[in-house]
C-alpha cells in the first residue's frame, strides 16, 4: 500500500508498479531498428527525485525504475494479485512462518552478471539492516538466507499472509545485484533485471533503452524517453502534436471534451488512491472525537472530489475503493450541518473555531479541495486557515507533528493492511495524527495475520468502523487513473495501481 | 507691480506648487484619465465588500466554470465562485501590497539617496555599494529569497517587493539630489548657518522630489505586477483569499475550456498597470521644469 512516507507517498506509494508482468515477455521485437524512431516518449509531470529504488518514495522515481528493475512477484495488471516475477514458485511451511522462493533461470543484470539468491538476500538484508524505507515491509522477517544458488528462504517470526504484497507491490522492494550500492552511485546509476536500462538522466528527460537480454524477452520498442512535462494543458498539447505518445498529466477538467477527440485515446481506471484529511490529536480541540465528527459531518465529500476530479473520483467514507474485494460500504457522514453545529456545541466549543490546513502546490487537488472544505467548514463556524506549503516543508512540519490538520493521499495501496495499518495503530509509522484506539490496535494485529481472505476482511471491516467513526482520518474520495496516448498505441495496460510498464508497448 | 517701498514682498508664487502641479496633470488627458481611473480603483478597494455581489470565497460546485452572464457578470471559476466579487476583492489585496511595498521602498530608499547624494565622500560609496549589491539580484529572485525566508501572506510579499525596489529609490533620490546641493539657494542656507536637517527637509528634498514622485508611480505599477507574478508563483497571497496573480494561474489550466478565468483578473491587473504607468509619464512630463514651463503658457 502505501508507499512510503505519506506524502510522497501517495505518490510513491504508488508505485509499485509491475513490470514484468505477468506475463511474460512478448516480445520481441519489433523494432529494430531505428534509432530513434521507435523510441516511445512518455510525458510525465515529474523528474525523479532520485532512482535508488529502495531509498525513493516519489511517484516520478517509480514510473521510471518500474521500467528498469525486478522483483520477486509483481501484481497481475488485471486484479493486482501476486504473480510470479523473479520467483517463478513459492512454498510456505505449515505454521506459515517460512517461505521458500524458488528463482527463476536465466535471468541476467544489465551489466550481463546472472541473477542468483545472493542477490536477493543482499537486497533484502539493504532495506531491513539500513532501515531504509520500505524496512517495515520486512517487520515480520526474521531473517533472509540464499539456499543454493536458485532458492531463497524468509523466516518470519508470525504468520504473514500478505507476504507476497509486502515483497512485491512495487519497485520499493527491488532486487539489485549483489554490492549495487557500493559498485554504482545507486541514486544516479541503474542495474537492474528489467525490460530497460536506464541510458541517461537529466534535468529535461530520463531515457531508457530495451535490454535485448531481458528474461521476459526484450522490448518492442528501442527504448522509453520520460520527458517532464509539468503544465498538464502543455503535456496535452504535446500529445495532440505527436510530440510525446503517452502521458499520465491530463488536466481533469479535460477527460470530458477528451472523449470526443480523435487525436487521442483516453482511458481511465479507478485507482486503489485515497485522499483524506487529517486531523491533529495533540492539538484542542482536535483531540475531541465529537469536534473531528462535526467536521466530518460538514464535509460533503462529493463536492470535493467533483471539484477537485472533475467527476474523475468517487467519494468514500473509507480508504478502500469499491472494486476491492476488501471494499466495505460503510458511510456514517452524510452533510448534515445541523447535527454538526450541534456536536461542535456539546463539544463545548467557542466558535469561530479555527483550524489550519497544511496542503501543498506539489499536489495542486489538495490546494484545490482545501478551499472547497474551507467554505463548507464555514457555515458551522470553523474557520479554516489553508497553508500552501512545498512539499519538503510539508513533510517536515507532518513528522514534527506541527499542523491542526493536513490533506494529502495515499497510493499504490494493495492490500487492506496497506491502508490501515501503520497510519492507525497505536505508534504507527505514518500514524501522524496520533491515534490510539486498543481495539483497532488488536484488530489491525489479528487482520495481519489472519490467512483467511473472508475472515480478513470481517476483521479489516471492524477496524475500518472505528477508524471511520472515531475520524482517525477523514476520508474523501478514491480517484481514478487518467491516461492518455496516441491513437494506435497497443500493448499499454492501465492499471488501477498506476504502475506504468512499457515492456510490451508497440507505437503506432 | 506697485508695491510700495519697504513693503515686503511675497517670494513665493501665487500658487502653491501642488496646485499647479495638479492644474497641469489635468490638463494632459491621459494622465487625467489614468488618474481617475486609479482613484476609482483605489474606492473599489475601499468599498469592495459592498460592491462584491457575493462573497469573493463562497463555493458552490455545482455552479461551476460558468460563462459570463446576468448573474454572473464575470462568470465563475472551477470552484463556482463568483469572478466579479473576486476581482473586485482582489483590487484592495492588489493596491494594499502595491502602496505598502512602494511606501517601504520610498521610505527607505529616499532616506538612502539623500544621505548619499548629500554628504557624497565614503558615506555615499559605503551606501551605494550597498545598493548596487542588492540591485545585482534578479527583482524576483530577490522577492522569492525574502519570501523564503520570511514566509508567504501579503505583508511579507510587500515586504519583499519593497526591499527590492530599495536601490531604485536610492539611485534615483541621489541623483536629484547631486543636482541640487549644489545650487545657490542651498549654498546661501548653509551660509547663514542653516542645520543640516533643514538644509535636507527644506531645501534638498523639495527641490529634488519631482524624479522620486514619478518613480513612484512607475513603482506602483510594477509592484502591483511583482505581486501579481508572486501570487501566481504560489508565493503570494494564499488561496482562497482572492488576488489577481493567484486567480490568473489558477485560470490558467482552463483557458481553452474557460476564457474567463484568466481573462478578467487578467485585465484588472492590465489596466491598474497601464494606469500607473501613464500617471507616471503624465507626472513626469508636468514635473520636468523645462516642459513645465512650455505647458504653463510660457512666458514667466
Amino acid at each position: 500500500m502505501r508507499a512510503t512516507r505519506p506524502l510522497a507517498l501517495a505518490v510513491a506509494g504508488t508505485l509499485a508498479l509491475s513490470a514484468c508482468g505477468g506475463g511474460e515477455s512478448v516480445d520481441t521485437g519489433g523494432g529494430g531498428g531505428g534509432g530513434g524512431d521507435n523510441t516511445l516518449v512518455a510525458a510525465v509531470s515529474a523528474q525523479p527525485d532520485q532512482l535508488d529504488p529502495h531509498v525513493t518514495t516519489a511517484y516520478a522515481s517509480f514510473q521510471v525504475l518500474e521500467n528498469v528493475y525486478d522483483t520477486l512477484v509483481v501484481p497481475d495488471p488485471e486484479d493486482l494479485t501476486m504473480q510470479p516475477s523473479l520467483a517463478t514458485e513459492w512454498k510456505t511451511s505449515d505454521d506459515g512462518l517460512e517461505w521458500r522462493f524458488t528463482l527463476r533461470d536465466g535471468v541476467t543484470f544489465h551489466d550481463g552478471s546472472e541473477f542468483d539468491s545472493a542477490d536477493v538476500v543482499y537486497s533484502y538484508n539493504r532495506i531491513i539492516d539500513e532501515e531504509l524505507s520500505n524496512s517495515f515491509r520486512f517487520q515480520n522477517v526474521e531473517s533472509v538466507a540464499a539456499d543454493g544458488p536458485d532458492t531463497v528462504v524468509l523466516t518470519l517470526s508470525q504468520p504473514t499472509p500478505n507476504l507476497l504484497e509486502r515483497i512485491g507491490s512495487f519497485k520499493g522492494m527491488a532486487i539489485l545485484p549483489e554490492g549495487a550500492a557500493d559498485d554504482l552511485d545507486l541514486t544516479t546509476e541503474a542495474n537492474g533485471t528489467g525490460p530497460f536500462r536506464l541510458e541517461s538522466s537529466d534535468a529535461s528527460s530520463t531515457v531508457l533503452t530495451a535490454y535485448e537480454d531481458y528474461w521476459g524477452g526484450a522490448p518492442s520498442v528501442d527504448g522509453v524517453e520520460f520527458r517532464y512535462i509539468t503544465e498538464p494543458a502543455a503535456a496535452l498539447t504535446a500529445l495532440q502534436n505527436g510530440e510525446v505518445q503517452w502521458t499520465d498529466n491530463v488536466p481533469p477538467q479535460q477527460i470530458e471534451s477528451l472523449g470526443d477527440d480523435d487525436s487521442v485515446e483516453l482511458e481511465t481506471t479507478p485507482s486503489v488512491d485515497y485522499w483524506y484529511l487529517s486531523m491533529n490529536y495533540a492539538r484542542p480541540p482536535f483531540d475531541n472525537r465529537d469536534v473531528r465528527r462535526a467536521i466530518s459531518l460538514a464535509v460533503d465529500r462529493e463536492a470535493v472530489a467533483e471539484a477537485a476530479w472533475f467527476g474523475a473520483a468517487q467519494a468514500n467514507q473509507t480508504a478502500i475503493p469499491e472494486d476491492s474485494f476488501f471494499y466495505y460500504d460503510y458511510a456514517p457522514f452524510d452533510r448534515d450541518v445541523d447535527q454538526a453545529r450541534q456536536l461542535l456545541q456539546q463539544a463545548g466549543v467557542t466558535t469561530p473555531l479555527t483550524m489550519g490546513l497544511m496542503v501543498t502546490d506539489e499536489y495542486p487537488e489538495t490546494v484545490t479541495a482545501a478551499q472547497v472544505i474551507a467554505s463548507q467548514l464555514e457555515e458551522i463556524g470553523v474557520t479554516v486557515e489553508i497553508e500552501t506549503l512545498d512539499f519538503a516543508t510539508w513533510l517536515d512540519r507532518q513528522g514534527a507533528g506541527d499542523f491542526d490538520a493536513f490533506y494529502l493521499g495515499w497510493l499504490g495501496n494493495l492490500d487492506p493492511a496497506a491502508y490501515y495499518q501503520e497510519q492507525h495503530q497505536t505508534g504507527g509509522p505514518n500514524n501522524y495524527q496520533g491515534y490510539s484506539n486498543p481495539q483497532v490496535d488488536q484488530l489491525l494485529q489479528q487482520g495481519a495475520t489472519e490467512p483467511e481472505d473472508e475472515a480478513r476482511k470481517a476483521i479489516y471491516d471492524q477496524a475500518a468502523q472505528l477508524i471511520v467513526d472515531d475520524v482517525s482520518y477523514l476520508y474523501l474520495y478514491n480517484p481514478d487513473v487518467v491516461q492518455a496516448w496516441a491513437p494506435g498505441l497497443s500493448g499499454y495496460q492501465i492499471r488501477a495501481d498506476k504502475a506504468i510498464n512499457f515492456e510490451n508497448v508497440e507505437l503506432p | 507691480m506697485t508695491a510700495e517701498v519697504g513693503a515686503p514682498v511675497s517670494l513665493r508664487p501665487a500658487t502653491p506648487r501642488w496646485r499647479e502641479t495638479l492644474g497641469l496633470l489635468a490638463h494632459n488627458p491621459t494622465a487625467a484619465v489614468s488618474a481617475l481611473l486609479l482613484l476609482a480603483l483605489v474606492l473599489v478597494a475601499i468599498f469592495d465588500e459592498t460592491l462584491a455581489p457575493q462573497g469573493p470565497n463562497e463555493v458552490d460546485v455545482a455552479a461551476r466554470l460558468e460563462s459570463p452572464s446576468g448573474a454572473h457578470p464575470f462568470g465563475t471559476d472551477d470552484l463556482g465562485r463568483d469572478i466579479l466579487s473576486r476581482v473586485v476583492l482582489g483590487t484592495g489585496v492588489s493596491l494594499r501590497v502595491g502602496f505598502l511595498a512602494v511606501g517601504i521602498a520610498l521610505l527607505i530608499g529616499t532616506g538612502i539617496g539623500l544621505l548619499a547624494g548629500f554628504y557624497g565622500r565614503w558615506i555615499d560609496d559605503a551606501l551605494m555599494r550597498l545598493m548596487d549589491m542588492l540591485f545585482a539580484f534578479p527583482a524576483v529572485l530577490l522577492a522569492i529569497a525574502v519570501l523564503a525566508v520570511r514566509g508567504t501572506g501579503w505583508g511579507n510579499t510587500a515586504l519583499a517587493i519593497g526591499i527590492v525596489y530599495i536601490p531604485v529609490f536610492a539611485r534615483v533620490t541621489r541623483a536629484s539630489v547631486l543636482g541640487v546641493r549644489e545650487e545657490v539657494y542651498v549654498r546661501a542656507s548653509r551660509s547663514v548657518g542653516a542645520s543640516d536637517w533643514r538644509l535636507l527637509t527644506r531645501h534638498v528634498l523639495p527641490n529634488a522630489a519631482p524624479p522620486i514622485i514619478v518613480q513612484t508611480s512607475i513603482s506602483l505599477a510594477f509592484a502591483v505586477l511583482a505581486e501579481a507574478a508572486l501570487s501566481f508563483l504560489g508565493l503570494g497571497t494564499q488561496p482562497p483569499d482572492p488576488s489577481w496573480g493567484l486567480m490568473l494561474a489558477e485560470g490558467r489550466g482552463f483557458i481553452d475550456l474557460a476564457w474567463w478565468l484568466a481573462f478578467f483578473p487578467g485585465m484588472a491587473i492590465f489596466l491598474t498597470v497601464l494606469c500607473f504607468n501613464l500617471l507616471g509619464d503624465g507626472l513626469r512630463d508636468v514635473l520636468d521644469p523645462k516642459q513645465r514651463t512650455l505647458m504653463a503658457g510660457g512666458g514667466r
